[in-house]
């Protein structure tokens, strides 16, 4: 998997030392085996624990990954190639596996391809797929940059700091019910009457009129999609902010100020400083945001909901929107089976994404 | 060396989780019996403990008049325990109630539509109440209470008839009709409110048919357009009429004109039948209309019930559900009212035939290892669902009409009284009510089954998309499409 | 794309260049000193000038949504519902907080819920992930970088399948309806291992291997330098695990909804616990008082605000500690 990949030099030095280490301890203890000494009890202790104690230290993890997401994953592959056959009407057709159905004495399953083939066939799997990719490829870029910015413009100003900082992470405590609703406020119009003309329009609307712009219908209905993924993207880059931001200071801030001070005495300018110096020391944090941004991005769906509801799309284009997690809960609703298809080869998508992801971080981090 | 053991260790922590865990999963599929009832051995123990769990959607005051009906059922069965839990709303409780099951954990009593126990009906977890039934095998099963009286088990033939035919029978919905899977609890439907005064004002009449309807849609048009062109404004804000519900508006339209909507059997292809000819010659109609600016829906109001376009007087017409009365109430102008609200049937295709479709919540009752839950939950359900008092209690405080015939409810006197107070402003979910069992005829609802409410969703969908100028052959052929998709 | 195309157009477009251009000039006239200087006092004004609107933009947009969220407590009932919201209430309605209270809900209760399980599953969740991020980042072992990998892979499947199964088995531990059901099976996150990892390998190896020298055990270790090197990180991940346990919905609606157990999100989601009082006639209606609904949102919220403010000196704290020499 990902094996070669994440080995960093530094870290195979290390595999270096400790095997170095290693085979001398077992040849100890075989040749000494009756009189051990305190100090070399001591040293075979040491020898044993180091072996077993990287476990140790992951055993807590381990446990409760085993049982609450590897064993559901498991049972997603299985039953994602489950479903039985049921014929009524004079004709047969594919059910995917469902668990309360399963409880059903006379369910009988089966293993096949079928559930994949009945998610890949469907018209609405090529809008979700369309949907989620557009909208991870947009987002991640954008929301990236403006984080390190904002990141490295805070870490470059004294006084208000302390304000600003406070100010970016209140999204954290701002509950997601009122989020939801002030954005949809924002952009709205609202018609009495359909056929005639709007009775209010949104703050952004009044912002365009009032710069000479005419306004543009972003989220009613009729309004174009492109309109539509216009307020996602701004509403999902404004939601994954506050969490780029955290991360990114908090690593510009464990960042040697020395560094930056070699960079003073030698007049380096502010762009090479931050090109040369910042960006490198910062690219596991960089990496980490966009990786995680990625995988965040491919499972896009509430923010979808927040705004346009649960129908996944404006007034009059219902499911327009919808999100390959979208359809997973969709497919939810009646077979297990079916969703863990979708949700498999949405796995298959992102696995991918993560791996080019990070061979390229793996050419261009610096730990 | 060290390799294995490493090796050796982790799979070994993997399998013993995996293993763990799939044991776990093996016994954990169990409840799903078959939905017939057996009666233990000495029937009811009237001196056992037994707590039962009734998921609904009451509000404080509905839950402490169900609190007071509790009491009293205490009083015969001390034994019993009901612990009521109170979830938002009836969606919440199904999609609680469906992952419940996988794991056994279901209620013992819920609130339900007929759409919910298609979708609990997969795993045979609801009981069937046939043998509790007159004709049933304990229609005339006796209990000895602990007070020594004896308390008659099933429903008597005399109890049965308190219930308005039509909605007794939507528990039969599913399936070949035989099992009779749910009671109703407080029933609503949908009608016409309108602005009583401005109609008065203006000498118009109250439409029945569609068509009339229409034309005096273009009417009050023209009087508004004309209004405001004098108060020199370009245009009029006017709506005529506003329909809240798409999807009603839609089933309701099949029913009346006659033409298919859904069927609970057959291939997927085959039940969901409503692209046809006739169903897109009427929602191309609608289109037309609406284009004439004649209506408005609740989507296309962002949202929001018409209710509140009615009250500001921008629509003069508003078709929603009795449950919903309330909400049409005009503000108060100091001490008046703005304008007095008229109840009326909703318009008809045939006005010798009414259809209005039946909505508000059912009961249903679900399987248990334990037959003594299963034994005192429809004990429960039967002495809730048919208690005149509670059904009176609950109809005043909500606003839903009560599923027992009219004679029955009016001969109780508080209620005759409450429903006697009826007007259009201060008493307006009186008058709903009132409207309600007058025409209880009328009621319809359409097949339940597994993509019942999957069609009920689309149809919907089709609508506004159809009124916002998406083709409307595109528009039928994805919704039909969508719902098979979601069976197969 | 890779991060560096990224980050050259991010520095064009942005108020960064006003720091470029200057200073390409700036090694030029170095003859003249006293010029020089002065030029880039005037650089550094716009800079900051520069900097300071750039923030104060992005804090406008922040804010805006918890100023919405404030006076929209307090709003009247008909003033939420008007079509065309207000920027600012036309009067105050102070008494929705005494709504908030009045109303079906246990506050106090579910409060202490919240705080039970959010303090609980922060401290368990940070144990777990500092151990296995410090395995990750510092130990050596067979197979590391295979169960990493494996790790990471988890996170790509979404979650939402995982709810069904959870459930079953929660219900096989008879787990459910207890305090055991909303902690466990949350308390790893592959996210936080990960972030933590990437904070771990960035202090310099040398402090580790000088520490081996001087026989410190791992433990301490850990205990002395790594931990408060990272003290950010770990800072950050309490606040989004407190976050997350604070808005958690679905799988706490569905394990623990008792009395005893249900957390605040479950309670304030229910609109009937807001049901909206007439003021006039003292009549109870079937109206959901909206703004009363979010007098509560604001008052859970506060005490999370102030822990928060609590936490942001340690950041600052942990920050001047990372300044040690390495």
């Amino acid at each position: 998997m990902s094996d070669e990949k994440i080995v960093t030099e530094e870290a195979e030095a290390l595999v270096a030392s400790e095997q170095t280490e290693a085979p001398a301890a077992d040849g100890g203890k075989k040749q000494k085996k009756p009189p051990l000494s305190k100090e070399e009890k001591k040293i075979l202790w040491q020898a044993r624990w180091s072996r077993w104690k990287a476990w140790v230290y992951l055993l807590p993890a381990i446990v409760i990954l085993g049982i609450f997401t590897v064993w559901p994953i498991i049972n997603t592959v299985r039953i994602s190639f489950m479903g039985q056959w049921t014929t009524e009407g004079g004709s047969t057709w594919w059910e995917g596996y469902s668990y309360s159905a399963a409880l059903n004495p006379n369910t009988h399953y089966v293993f096949g391809f079928n559930n994949f083939s009945s998610v890949v066939s469907d018209i609405d799997f090529v809008t979700c797929l369309t949907n989620t990719l557009l909208l991870t490829v947009i987002t991640v870029p954008i929301s990236t940059m403006l984080a390190l910015l904002i990141a490295v413009a805070l870490n470059s100003i004294k006084p208000l700091r302390k304000v600003f900082q406070t100010i970016f992470f209140l999204p954290y405590v701002t509950n997601s019910i009122a989020i939801g609703m002030v954005f949809a406020a924002m952009f709205q119009m609202v018609w009495p009457n359909p056929t005639g003309e709007p009775m209010s329009v949104g703050i952004i609307n009044t912002i365009i009129e009032a710069f000479g712009g005419t306004r543009i219908n972003w989220m009613n209905q009729g309004s174009s999609h492109f309109a539509n993924m216009v307020v996602l993207v701004i509403y999902i880059v404004w939601n994954a902010l506050p969490f780029k931001i955290l991360v990114l200071l908090g690593g510009l801030q464990s960042v040697n100020k020395q560094y930056y001070d070699a960079a003073k005495v030698d007049g380096t300018s502010r762009f090479r400083t931050f090109w040369r110096i910042t960006v490198p020391l910062l690219s596991p944090m960089i990496a980490y945001v966009v990786i995680t941004g990625f995988i965040g991005g491919f499972k896009e769906y509430t923010s979808i909901v927040g705004i346009f509801g649960e129908k996944m799309g404006p007034v009059g284009n219902d499911w327009s929107l919808d999100t390959m997690v979208g359809y997973i809960y969709k497919s939810m609703g009646v077979s297990e089976g079916k969703a863990g298809a979708a949700a498999l080869i949405l796995f298959v998508i992102i696995f991918a994404v993560t791996m080019v992801n990070l061979y390229v971080s793996k050419k261009k981090v610096h730990y | 060396m060290k390799k294995k053991i490493g090796a050796i260790f982790m799979a070994g922590v993997m399998a013993c989780t995996v293993a763990a865990t799939l044991g776990l999963a093996g016994c954990g599929a169990s409840g799903g019996s078959a939905g017939t009832f057996e009666m233990p051995e000495g029937g009811f123990d009237v001196n056992k403990p037994v707590t039962i769990s009734f998921y609904h959607t009451m509000g404080q005051t509905l839950r402490d008049k169900l609190d007071y009906q509790i009491a009293e059922f205490n009083k015969l069965f001390p034994n019993i325990t009901v612990k009521q839990s109170k979830l938002g709303t009836y969606d919440d409780i199904n999609g609680q109630i469906k992952t419940e099951i996988i794991g056994g954990n279901q209620p013992n009593i819920t609130y339900c539509y007929g759409d919910h126990v298609a979708d609990y009906n997969r795993s045979n977890a609801v009981l069937v109440l046939n043998d509790f039934l007159p004709g049933g095998a304990y229609e005339n099963y006796k209990i000895t209470l602990q007070s020594g009286e004896e308390y008659n088990l099933g429903m008597t033939q005399e109890e049965e008839d308190m219930f308005i035919e039509g909605f007794y029978n939507e528990g039969k919905q599913f399936g070949d009709g035989s099992k009779m899977y749910m009671l109703p609890f407080a029933k609503s439907t949908e009608v016409l409110y309108y602005n009583e005064t401005y109609f008065l004002e203006n000498g118009y009449e109250v439409p029945t048919t569609w068509e009339e309807m229409w034309t005096l849609c273009g009417k009050i048009k023209a009087a508004e357009t004309a209004k405001a062109k004098e108060e020199g404004k370009e245009n009029t804000d006017c709506i005529p009429l506003g329909y809240d519900s798409e999807a009603n508006w839609f089933i309701t339209m099949c029913k009346q004109l006659g033409t298919p909507y859904t069927q609970a059997t057959g291939a997927p292809q085959d039940r969901f039948q409503f692209n046809t000819p006739e169903n897109r010659a009427f929602v191309a109609d609608l289109k037309e209309k609406f284009d004439l600016g004649y209506f408005t829906t609740q989507e296309l109001n962002n949202g929001s019930y018409t209710s509140s376009l009615f009250t500001a007087q921008t629509c003069f017409m508003c078709i929603g559900s009795t449950a919903g009365g309330q909400y049409q109430k005009p503000p108060l102008q100091g001490t008046e009212y703005a304008f007095n609200v008229g109840i009326a049937q909703i318009p008809q295709v045939d006005p010798a035939h009414p259809y209005a479709i039946s909505q508000g919540p059912s009961v249903c009752i679900f399987n248990k290892k334990d037959p003594q839950e299963v034994l005192a939950s429809w004990l429960l359900v039967k002495y809730l669902t048919t208690n005149v008092e509670f059904q009176a209690d609950f109809s005043i405080d909500s606003g839903y009409m009560p599923p027992l015939k009219e004679e029955i409810m009016t001969a109780f006197a508080p209620y005759k009284t409450e429903l006697d107070k009826k007007n259009g402003t201060d008493h307006l979910a009186a008058l709903a009510a009132d409207m309600c069992l007058k025409n209880a005829d009328a009621y319809f609802t359409s097949p339940a089954f597994l993509g019942s409410s999957q069609a009920r969703q689309q149809v919907g969908s089709l609508m506004t998309a159809v009124l916002g100028g998406t083709d409307i052959n595109t528009a039928f052929s994805d919704a039909v499409n969508r719902c098979v998709q979601y069976l197969t | 794309m890779s991060e560096e195309t990224m980050v050259l157009e991010t520095v064009d477009t942005a108020p960064e260049e006003a720091a470029k251009e200057p200073s390409k000039g700036a090694p030029a006239p170095k003859n003249d000193i006293e010029k020089t200087s002065k030029k880039q006092k005037v650089v550094k004004v716009f800079v900051y000038i520069g900097l300071y609107t750039f923030l104060t933009l992005v804090a406008i947009t922040v804010l805006f949504p918890f100023y919405w969220m404030l006076i929209s407590s307090l709003k009247s009932l008909d003033e939420y519902n008007r079509t065309v919201p207000t920027l600012w209430p036309t009067q105050f309605v102070w008494s929705n907080y005494g709504a908030a209270f009045t109303g079906g809900l246990n506050l106090g209760r579910l409060f202490l819920n919240t705080v039970i399980v959010g303090v609980v599953s922060t401290l368990l969740s940070l144990v777990v992930t500092v151990l296995s991020a410090y395995a990750f980042a510092r130990l050596e072992f067979r197979g590391k970088n295979l169960m990493f990998g494996a790790m990471l892979a988890t996170m790509m499947i979404p979650g939402e399948l995982f709810t069904i199964s959870n459930y079953l088995t929660v219900s096989e531990f008879g787990w459910l309806n207890t305090f055991t059901a909303l902690i466990v099976p949350f308390l790893v996150s592959v996210f936080y291992i990960y972030l933590l990892r990437q904070n771990f390998m960035q202090i310099p190896n040398e402090l580790y291997l000088a520490a081996k020298v001087d026989g410190t055990s791992d433990l301490k270790y850990l205990w002395k330098v790594m931990i408060p090197l990272a003290a950010p990180t770990l800072i950050s991940i309490t606040i989004l695990k407190m976050m997350g346990s604070w808005n958690s919905y679905i799988w706490p609606r569905l394990v623990a909804n008792d009395d005893l157990h249900r957390l605040i999100t479950v309670g304030l989601r229910d609109p009937s616990a807001f049901i909206y009082v007439d003021p006039a006639t003292g009549m109870t209606t079937n109206l959901v008082n909206f703004p009363a609904q979010m007098a509560a949102v604001v008052l859970v919220t506060i005490p999370l605000l102030l822990v928060f403010m609590f936490f942001r000196k340690y950041i600052m704290r942990g920050v001047s500690r990372s300044g040690l020499k390495g």
